[in-house]
């Protein structure tokens, strides 16, 4: 487990057929006891109290827990947004418990795609932009970044409503360009913030079974959700209580 | 291109994606960047044009009270030209003193003897390097007839040079030659206000004047604007006074001698003056004043008492250059908190779309935007804010002297100068104020941006 050198030679989908035997496969990203503490004035609460979590590339992981029990703490670290007050964090086979501000927004936009419940998506700009987004702050000329994001619609189904801004369109297709946009950089977890609790059931199946497209082609999915239904859809479930890994069961097939 | 994305290997590569990306021109970067502030700005048009109004009456103001004071300076410096910028105006001057020495004193009245002769012109001549001519003049108050029409008036005995030393123009006829200077002749040029009162009807040119007991031909009529009365009130010199007759100096002397009587309040007042009044022409413009300086030298060891003066239109318009400039810093202040007001309205307002967009700078931030990203863009929307402020300002700038012109009539001048600074200052005033605000917007938590409602 401490080898946390990523593997380059995987096979394309290897991860998913690799099951069971964790050792072998490659770790894309390691919680190692972390802990949250906020400071409210003098009052110092700690939301974490240690967790430790491998994820493996290709994993579909549901994140469950009842509220408050730190799972969007846990998710903000994860993504880079907030900073364990104890424990290390690797992504990838960097350590982002030592990283500046610039190297987060960095990492966050190199090798993470969020996917949040209320879709995100920046009213001003139509939906080819929002998609766009992360590959400009990367650095991605207009052209690439075009086709990609062009290539990401229509992956999505909404290659006819590029030019739409998002308040123009359901809950369900902002969330689909929310999952383009997520893609864009093509990153090494994906993160999602209760995808589906939007939605109404069509629209979230819909969304589910792009979650399953994106597994099938072994993308690894980090999914925070309240759930069972949509947690079934996973392949491993990892539940919290106050602050601590209560359960870690993986779909043995 | 699909297929390339999402079947792609897991990404588990130990080199950093950063440099996978392939990096796109810094042009590029700032190009949507600004679309981006343009996008925003425009979504809330009224709101913006609001916040930019004070840039725009600032920068309007700044061009505006630039060109009405360059127009103002020009105009003074315009007529201290027509003075004769490399000349140096000398006149007599009723000395304090004597005037209270004599009326303490009995007996008949003396006459009182003052002002500059001709031996001083002869020294100043003679003894200085660089002057070229002197023109005296000898000025005295006299009644002027034509049958029945009169008319009190300045009688100016000079010679024939000095039309040209003051930048005057005849209207009509000549000036006298120097013929008739050397002859004593009578003969006279009117200024165009006397020739008004004196000939309401008839064309003077040819006709006679009568002063005193003599008969004076007219030459010529001189064009009115010559004696701007600022000549009068600026420069001080007394032989502006706009009602006026020029004849020979010679004639002058042998007509009406060197001795005049006035009726005063107290009795009779006798005073002897040589030369009432000397223009002296300097060769070269750059020594004017100091030649003044050695002239007043000469002069103050010639002269008892201090009757005389000496004006030299240069420093004088040396000194309403000055003023000018000062005039012009005046303007430029208070333009300058009109500057400043706007600034701070754009503060306020990109303070209010950094609250606005929190969440917007919360999910930028979690797309991998850093935080001088954020930077960028809320002081390139600062900019601009009060760039297209600056522009409209300008135009109104140069808009507005040209309104002044029209209906007061008062000169106005825009230089290139006025709109490059003002529009420069109002882009300086966008990053100004724009950088708090946007340190603000960058320095947000992102988790707490993201939750922002």
């Amino acid at each position: 487990m401490t080898n946390i050198e990523s593997n380059t030679d995987l096979q394309h989908g290897a991860a998913r057929l690799a099951s069971g035997v964790s050792t072998a496969r490659s770790t894309v990203a390691s919680l190692k006891d972390i802990r949250k503490t906020y400071y409210m004035g003098a009052l110092a609460v700690e939301v974490l109290h240690g967790i430790s979590l491998d994820f493996y590339a290709g994993d579909y992981i549901s994140i469950m827990g009842p509220s408050g029990c730190g799972k969007s703490t846990l998710m903000n670290i994860l993504g880079c947004l907030d900073q364990p007050t104890a424990g290390k964090y690797f992504l990838g086979t960097e350590d982002t418990s030592l990283m500046q501000d610039d190297e987060l927004s960095a990492i966050r936009g190199a090798r993470l795609g969020f996917i949040f419940q209320s879709y995100n998506l920046i009213q001003q700009l139509d939906v080819l932009e929002n998609i766009e987004m992360p590959l400009f702050y990367q650095g991605y000329s207009e052209q690439d970044s075009h086709e990609i994001a062009m290539g990401l619609a229509q992956r999505v189904g909404l290659q006819d409503r590029v030019d739409h801004k998002p308040f123009e369109l359901s809950g369900g297709q902002q969330q689909r360009v929310a999952i383009a946009r997520a893609l864009a950089v093509d990153p090494l977890i994906i993160l999602a913030d209760e995808p589906t609790g939007n939605l109404d059931t069509k629209s979230g199946a819909e969304i589910l079974k792009i979650f399953d497209e994106l597994h099938d082609q072994g993308k690894t999915l980090i999914m925070v959700t309240h759930s069972d239904e949509l947690a079934e859809r996973s392949q491993r479930w990892v539940r919290l209580r106050d602050g601590l890994v209560e359960s870690d069961d993986r779909r043995n097939s | 291109m699909t297929d390339a994305i999402l079947d792609a290997p897991i990404n588990a590569s130990s080199e950093p994606a950063s440099a996978r990306a392939r990096t796109g021109s810094l042009f590029v970067r700032y190009k949507k960047i600004t679309n981006v502030g343009i996008k925003s700005i425009y979504s809330h048009g009224l709101r913006s044009l609001l916040t930019v109004l004070g840039i725009v009456i600032g920068v309007a103001a700044v061009i505006a009270m630039l060109a009405v004071s360059e127009g103002a300076s020009y105009e003074a410096q315009q007529q201290f030209r027509d003075l004769g910028a490399s000349n140096i105006l000398l006149k007599s001057v009723k000395p304090v003193e004597v005037e209270e020495s004599t009326s303490r004193g009995f007996g008949p009245p003396q006459a009182i003897v003052y002002g500059l002769t001709y031996g001083d012109i002869d020294t100043i001549r003679l003894s200085i390097p660089g002057v070229t001519n002197v023109i005296s003049s000898r000025i005295v108050k006299k009644n002027v007839w034509n049958l029945g029409n009169s008319m009190n008036t300045d009688v100016v005995g000079t010679a024939v040079d000095y039309p040209t030393s003051r930048n005057y123009n005849l209207r009509a006829g000549r000036f006298f030659s120097e013929a008739e200077v050397r002859d004593h002749s009578n003969v006279v040029v009117l200024s165009d206000e006397v020739a008004s009162v004196l000939f309401p009807i008839d064309n003077p040119l040819g006709e006679t004047v009568k002063i005193d007991s003599d008969y004076y031909n007219i030459v010529g009529i001189m064009e009115s604007e010559g004696f701007s009365n600022l000549g009068q009130n600026q420069a001080g010199s007394s032989n502006s006074a706009p009602s006026r007759i020029f004849i020979p100096i010679t004639s002058s002397k042998s007509r009406f001698g060197e001795t005049t009587t006035r009726q005063t309040g107290g009795g009779m007042e006798t005073e002897t003056v040589e030369l009432h009044e000397a223009i002296i022409q300097i060769d070269n413009q750059e020594t004017v004043i100091e030649i003044g300086e050695i002239i007043d030298q000469i002069l103050e060891r010639r002269h008892k008492d201090v009757d005389y003066a000496i004006e030299i239109p240069l420093a004088l318009l040396r000194q309403a250059e000055e003023s000018a400039l000062r005039d012009q810093i005046v303007a430029g202040a208070i333009a300058g908190i009109s500057l400043l007001v706007g600034g701070i309205g754009i503060m306020n307002i990109m303070l209010a779309s950094v609250t606005e967009r929190t969440r917007e700078i919360g999910i930028r931030r979690a797309l991998g935007a850093k935080k001088r990203d954020i930077i960028a863009q809320f002081l390139i929307e600062a900019v601009i804010l009060s760039g297209v402020g600056g522009l409209i300002g300008v135009v109104l700038g140069i808009i507005i002297p040209f309104v002044i012109s029209a209906f007061w009539g008062m000169t106005t001048i825009v230089t290139a100068f006025a709109p490059i600074l003002a529009f420069s200052i109002s882009a300086l005033i966008g990053v100004i104020f724009g950088i708090y605000p946007s340190m603000r917007a960058a320095d947000m938590d992102p988790v707490e941006a993201l939750r922002h409602e």
